[in-house]
């Protein structure tokens, strides 16, 4: 029964959650402006942008 | 780690950037088209010098208009870029003039008085190739001695007290399996790892069938990755694998022609270096107007910056953080750009792929190989079934990283 | 951190930023000026930071001519009601050393 439902957990951490992720893809308009116009500052690594070897 | 990805903060940032900016953030610039070694999967398929290369004073003069487009930092690569003569002397010269050096070898001359005098300076940073943990994963690939030649060079940095060096690794199927012992290594060097996506550019079109991981092992990179966060570094390589899951560090993203590009040997400006192809062409520095006028007005990169649509990948939910994949990786295996990424977490790539049947992909160029057989790489398969080795090194630093390793478990 | 998670607001907290005492650009970091902003590099960190607002890159480049930060951001005309955006701002690149504390003249 335990093996079972680790393998089952297992199968659905491969694969994004579907629900979630459309859930990501809309988020609440206000929350995103919020986001945006609370950070001023982002930040990233150097080596953060494609195209560089 | 929680199932929703945080909310793309980027929205308006992404879309600049995507837009193109007055000036490259970073770009890479390949030296010299000359190298000592012969590695399999050479994205710029290096060994020969080219005579047309820019001259120590063409050099220079582009150094200048980087300065005055204040472009951070210059990746300097090639082939070999430490062969050139003049190396220290445009290195010296970068740095002088406000923009930031980190330059990609081999380590082939990197001695002891080169490791000190790159742990001198603020702005010169180095790093080293190496595609194996174990001087048998790394040879096959990129030729004999390369493994000791790279683990000398970083004791010789470790020794001048530069830490923060990048070891950098190009994964395959055959090291997937060596993630920790890298970490081990550049732990035990000082070193910053970084990994990056094996692209089926420059000779690498030529084993990336034998070479690129499998759908499984690009499953246990990503997790290996989000499990080390920003320890480790990916150059933004792997943005195709977002639709894991959450985002990896970086802009997630294709940079090139938006933010960042290649200028090449002999002066030509391409998208990006692993888009070496009259394709990916954007213009030439000795052109009027130089570099500045080819970042800003050339036809290809006004396209890139316009907006690109997903095509195929469109009604995916994956598209907003996988952006479709690399359009290099697209490219050079005949698949259309406006579709799914070769690797597509998803299988679309592979589908793809199978059904273009037998049409021979377009191939990089100009090609600098040297003109001698081409080194086969034999199929390893004992090599893909080693078990992912999790112990560490014995003391901090042996001279071997793997002395305490069991000796099966070594070559 | 990855962008991502450098985007999520803290929870109602107020960023912890002395405006009181004296700034400015850390010595090794370039500031290049943008349409939306600026982008500002960190030779030593190799950190890259993105200043999505025009009106805080003016502020950043005149923290070194001013007393306190407080002096620099009145100076710049930040209203009561966008302060806390600002030290959040401030803050975040206090943090990551994009800015510094310099002995007050």
């Amino acid at each position: 029964m335990l093996e079972q439902t680790a393998q089952t957990s297992a199968a659905t951490e491969v694969l994004p959650d579907c629900a979630a992720t459309s859930t990501n893809a809309n988020p609440p308009l206000e929350g995103s402006a919020l986001v945006e116009a609370d950070l001023l500052v982002e930040d990233v690594s150097i080596d953060g942008m494609c195209g560089v070897y | 780690m929680s199932v929703v990805d945080a909310p793309r903060p980027v929205g308006k940032l992404v879309d600049r950037f995507q837009e193109g900016l007055d000036a490259p953030i970073c770009l890479t610039w390949e030296l010299t088209y000359a190298c000592n070694l012969a590695c399999v999967h050479c994205l710029s398929s290096s060994g020969r010098r080219d005579p047309n290369e820019l001259s120590t004073q063409e050099c220079k003069a582009v150094i200048d208009e980087l300065e005055r487009m204040q472009v951070f930092y210059v990746n300097i690569g090639g082939g070999e870029p430490t062969v050139r003569k003049d190396f220290w002397e445009l290195v010296d010269y970068a740095t002088a003039h406000k923009v930031g050096v980190k330059f990609s070898t081999n380590g082939s001359r990197i001695d002891c008085e080169v490791a000190r005098r790159i742990a001198a300076s603020d702005y010169v940073d180095v790093q080293i190739s190496l595609d194996g943990a174990t001087a048998q994963v790394n040879d096959h690939v990129r030729g004999p001695g390369s493994y000791d030649t790279a683990i000398a060079a970083m004791g010789h940095l470790r020794d001048a007290g530069f830490s923060g060096f990048k070891l950098s690794v190009v994964c395959t199927r055959q090291n997937i399996a060596q993630l920790d012992d890298f970490k081990a290594i550049a732990d035990c060097y000082g070193a910053q790892l970084r990994l990056t996506r094996l692209r089926p550019s420059g000779r690498g079109a030529d084993v990336w069938d034998e070479l690129h991981p499998l759908p499984e092992q690009q499953k246990q990179l990503y997790d290996w990755l989000m499990a080390h966060g920003e320890d480790v570094l990916t150059g933004d390589s792997f943005f195709h694998l977002a639709a894991f899951g959450e985002s990896l560090p970086g802009l997630n993203l294709c940079g090139a022609g938006r933010v960042v590009c290649l200028i090449d040997p002999i002066g030509d400006v391409y998208a990006c270096p692993f888009a070496i192809h009259e394709s990916f062409h954007a213009g030439n520095v000795r052109s009027p107007g130089g570099f500045r006028t080819v970042w800003r007005d050339s036809e290809l990169f006004r396209e890139l910056r316009s907006p690109q649509t997903g095509g195929a990948c469109n009604s995916c939910q994956h598209f907003d953080s996988c952006r479709g994949g690399c359009m290099a990786a697209k490219f050079f295996t005949g698949l259309p750009l406006d579709g799914p990424d070769p690797e597509c977490v998803l299988g679309h790539g592979e589908l793809l792929l199978a059904a273009r049947g037998d049409q021979v992909p377009p191939k990089s160029s100009p090609d600098h190989s040297k003109n001698q057989p081409r080194r086969k790489l034999e199929r390893r398969p004992s090599l893909i079934t080693l078990p992912v080795i999790q112990s560490r090194p014995d003391r901090a630093c042996d001279e071997s990283p793997l002395a305490g390793f069991a000796k099966e478990q070594q070559d | 951190m990855p962008l991502a998670t450098t985007a999520r607001p803290s929870a109602g907290t107020k960023a912890d930023f002395d405006l009181d005492r004296a700034w400015q650009l850390h010595p090794q970091v370039a500031l290049r000026p943008e349409s939306f902003g600026a982008l500002a590099y960190h030779f030593g960190t190799r950190r890259l930071s993105f200043l999505k607002s025009p009106a805080l890159r003016d502020l950043v480049e005149s923290l070194a001519d001013h007393g306190t930060a407080r002096a620099a951001c009145e100076a710049a005309g930040v209203g009561d009601e966008q302060i806390s955006t600002y030290i959040q701002a401030l803050a975040t690149l206090a943090t990551s050393e994009m800015i510094i504390e310099r002995e007050a003249s």
